[in-house]
């Protein structure tokens, strides 16, 4: 190209490089900032008003609403109420929508009174039709639910008044009450709609404004919540981030206020930045376990499983995995359980002496096993690969095998892994007979171990038909019994987290880590 | 120009129809089952039966493949499994959010990298060549999910200044909507603006070395004119060929982009039918997905046979 074309073409294109420039920076001044607008609430009380914006990694599942579901855990308790509550410490029922409630003494007969004055977002009047509709959603074949047991044992349901609800159970059994906590009241006539994702009528505080499958929910103030001057905020937005990095980003950026459940290290990295505090909610429900499929010739013999067990550093997985949210566990049961022996924390402290000889015992050194894990769930892969260097360190071949959620839940319903596998339960946070009834690790009827053990279903048959909280006894038999058998062995008893911004105060949580929005608020 | 496109169309559908028979078994044999997806944890077998059975998964395959073909053909293609809502309105409203990035994307990669590409094909110092090149280097060979993880750590975790992720209130408030855009866009936009930077700027080094260049020059064409009007317009058809293909791949790219800055488009819609196993939601999606590249396809032959008369003659 000759000289003067290229000084002409070098004047031009410092002149575009000039326009661009000058046009940028008039964009980026001139225009409303997206960022100031989210930081901003829109209420000008630092108690009232203002939107609440909440990101989670995915979208609500409707169908499950009946089930604990963690996708569910920030539009339950909103939208929706259920008949009772629990203390956190003691699992004594506390009214929500049913004020009081009397059991017969031979635990087969459940009276609740019912709440006067509420109404769903609609204005209609809530009345004992809308629970035993709810009640007999749980009841269906295709809506799942862990307390599906106490929902099928329900013999009748009665309705003498508006106001006033008798059931009738087939038996006495010890979690009759974990159902009328898990179970939201939706307005009889919208079930369907609900459990189809086309509407959700119920009594909670905030009425749902749009639901844009996929994405997210618009949630506004319901006005005439029966908790009078309940909820503070106008509103709540919840959005589907699936990514926890990109969660994380949207809280430091100040976009959203709550990220629920981020990844255990991301929570972490929060725990001393100013600005932000990390609710920890107090169910301790959410427990890693590592579990044997019994049929496999292997893991047949319980000293292999119990090798295993004293096998991996679960200090280790909670420092390195879980960023050191919760602690180390040899049982499935949180604080609150009744189940609950402190004494037994540490059951399954490494050991790797013992867990050498139980191996030698058995005639397993050297042999190979494969360990499953849901690779989608980050923590889990941290996981399996200390899980692979402990079983190395004791003389097993452990093959780590990541599978995508949808593939892993189905092989852990249909009892299909070859193998270990590992992952999280909850459920050790309520009566002891919903884990061993409802929760699928350790459902005595059927469960992902194969584990089909004559006494293992006559103790769990005895927690659950206990008219009341079972003896210690009772429960004393069950530890020993799942601690001898291995079946799974839970490692860390971690809980659910919330990585909120220090503005939003007065955030609480249900024993089923349901959002409770009642008294939050957002600071000025 | 109409026959030229008539004769292409038989070839299309017959793609389109061994395309819908692979899509849908192959995601039949992936392991996994949309039924205990969408029964959550803990549910038993008998509820994920009754689930089955109400999503017709109990049927034949055959008789699946038929019932979702029909519907197709009519125009229903179904409700989502998982997301309860008719797919139409799903990938409508995924597909406006995501053909919003791919546009704003778009825009980026052909006036960024049609600067850098025509500035590169005119650079006659090395240097200046040299640092054109790596920049084009540098924005095909960053991968899309570090130059997203970056621009949000600089511009809204650093400074503030732009938000960190979602949609906002989109093209309906575009004063608010297009800085929602503006970080996605540039990081989705990177590898299609380099690629068409380095394709302009060789076809443009080809085009410059031909005969007519040298007779205009002779002529007394000012430079400008004789770039703009003769050069650019001659160094055209191999962009324009890669653009075709590089539009393709900002749609399919754009599923990281989207993870990253939770942008609620296709590939996120995607994303979540493949891990729920939504198959219906899938096969939609998979569908279109090869539509619009056959599409695209169709158009890139078109616009070149309509810019280059020979073309057309010699596929005839």
């Amino acid at each position: 190209m000759p000289l003067h074309m290229a000084r002409r073409m070098r004047r031009s294109r410092m002149l575009s490089l000039a326009t661009i420039a000058v046009a940028s920076a008039v964009v980026l001044t001139g225009c409303t900032s997206a960022v100031q607008k989210a930081e901003s609430p829109d209420g000008n009380s630092p108690t009232k008003g203002g939107i609440l914006h909440i990101v989670q990694a995915a979208d609500v599942q409707p169908a499950t609403l009946f089930a604990q579901n963690n996708p569910n855990f920030s539009l339950t308790r909103t939208v929706f109420n259920s008949l009772i509550d629990y203390n956190h410490k003691d699992l004594k029922p506390e009214p929500e929508l049913a004020t009081s409630w009397k059991m017969s003494d031979d635990g087969k007969a459940l009276t609740f009174q019912l709440r006067k004055g509420v109404t769903f977002h609609d204005g209609s009047a809530f009345t004992a039709a809308d629970v035993i509709a709810s009640l007999k959603a749980v009841q269906r074949p295709g809506v799942a639910s862990q307390t599906k047991s106490v929902a099928t044992a329900i013999s009748d349901m009665q309705a003498p008044n508006d106001h006033e609800v008798v059931i009738t159970f087939s038996q006495a059994m010890s979690n009759t009450m974990d159902l009328f906590l898990m179970t939201p009241i939706i307005k009889a006539a919208a079930i369907d709609d609900a459990l189809a994702g086309k509407s959700f009528m119920g009594t909670g505080p905030f009425s749902v404004k749009q639901y844009s499958p996929g994405q997210g929910f618009t949630l506004e103030r319901y006005d005439d919540y029966w908790k009078k001057g309940a909820p503070y905020l106008d509103g709540v937005q919840i959005t589907v981030v699936r990514d926890s990095q990109s969660m994380l980003s949207q809280l430091k950026s100040g976009q959203a206020d709550l990220a629920m459940d981020l990844a255990p290290l991301d929570a972490a990295s929060l725990k001393d930045t100013s600005g932000y505090e990390l609710e920890l909610s107090d169910a301790n429900d959410s427990v890693q376990y590592i579990a044997s499929n019994v049929t496999v010739p292997l893991l047949s013999d319980k000293r292999v499983r119990q090798a295993i067990s004293y096998a991996i550093d679960r200090k280790r997985i909670l420092e390195q995995v879980d960023g050191g949210i919760g602690s180390v566990a040899s049982l499935p049961w949180a604080e609150s359980s009744p189940a609950y022996d402190k004494s037994l924390v540490d059951h399954f402290a490494r050991d790797l002496a013992k867990s050498k000889q139980l191996l030698e015992e058995a005639d397993a050194v050297g042999k190979s096993v494969n360990i499953y894990y849901d690779a989608g769930f980050q923590p889990n892969t941290g996981i399996a690969q200390i899980a692979q260097f402990d079983l190395t360190q004791v003389g097993l071949k452990p093959n780590l095998i990541p599978l995508q959620a949808s593939d892993f839940l189905d092989k852990l319903r249909t009892g299909g892994f070859d193998g270990m596998f590992l992952t999280g339960h909850g459920f050790g946070q309520l009566n002891p007979a919903t884990l061993v009834k409802g929760a699928f690790p350790f459902n005595a009827d059927a469960n992902a171990s194969s584990f089909d053990n004559a006494e293992y279903k006559q103790l769990a048959n005895e927690l659950w038909l206990s008219n009341g909280v079972p003896s210690k006894a009772t429960l004393d038999k069950m530890n020993s019994f799942l601690l001898d058998q291995q079946f799974v062995s839970d490692l860390v008893l971690s809980t659910h987290t919330f990585a909120i911004s220090s503005k939003v105060k007065g955030l609480s949580e249900t024993m089923l880590d349901y959002l409770d929005l009642d008294s939050t608020y957002i600071q000025k | 120009m109409f026959r030229y496109t008539l004769r292409r169309l038989p070839s299309a559908v017959v793609v389109l129809f061994v395309a819908s028979v692979v899509i849908f078994f192959i995601l039949r044999l992936a392991p996994g089952d949309p039924a205990a997806a969408l029964a959550g944890p803990d549910a038993s077998t008998a509820t994920v039966q009754a689930i089955r059975h109400q999503l017709g998964l109990d049927q034949p395959l055959i008789t699946q493949y038929l019932i979702w073909l029909r519907g197709i053909l009519s125009g229903d293609l179904g409700n989502s499994y998982i997301l309860h809502a008719p797919i139409a309105q799903l990938i409508s409203e995924s597909l406006m959010n995501t053909t919003e990035l791919a546009i704003g994307a778009l825009v980026f990669a052909i006036v960024g990298g049609g600067l850098i590409g025509y500035f590169q094909g005119i650079a006659k110092r090395r240097a200046s060549q040299a640092t054109l090149s790596a920049l084009t280097s540098f924005g095909i060979a960053i991968p899309t999910y570090v130059t997203g993880v970056l621009l949000i750590l600089l511009f809204a975790v650093g400074w503030r200044v732009l938000p960190a992720g979602g949609i906002g209130p989109g093209i309906r408030d575009f004063s608010l909507g297009w800085q929602y855009l503006l970080m996605p866009a540039i990081a989705l936009s990177l590898p299609t603006g380099a690629t068409i930077a380095r394709f302009l700027s060789a076809s443009m080094r080809q085009t410059l070395d031909q005969d007519f260049v040298q007779t205009g020059i002779a002529k007394g064409i000012r430079p400008s004119r004789l770039m703009i009007g003769h050069v650019v317009p001659n160094s055209l058809p191999p962009v324009l060929t890669v653009l075709g293909i590089q539009i393709g791949q900002l749609f399919g790219g754009a599923i990281i982009v989207e993870t990253i800055f939770a942008w609620p488009g296709i590939g996120q819609l995607l994303l979540q039918a493949v891990t729920g196993r939504d198959y219906l939601l899938t096969q939609d999606l998979l569908l279109i997905a090869v539509l619009v590249f056959i599409v695209v396809q169709l158009i890139t032959d078109i616009v070149d046979a309509a810019m280059d008369p020979r073309i057309r003659l010699e596929r005839a």
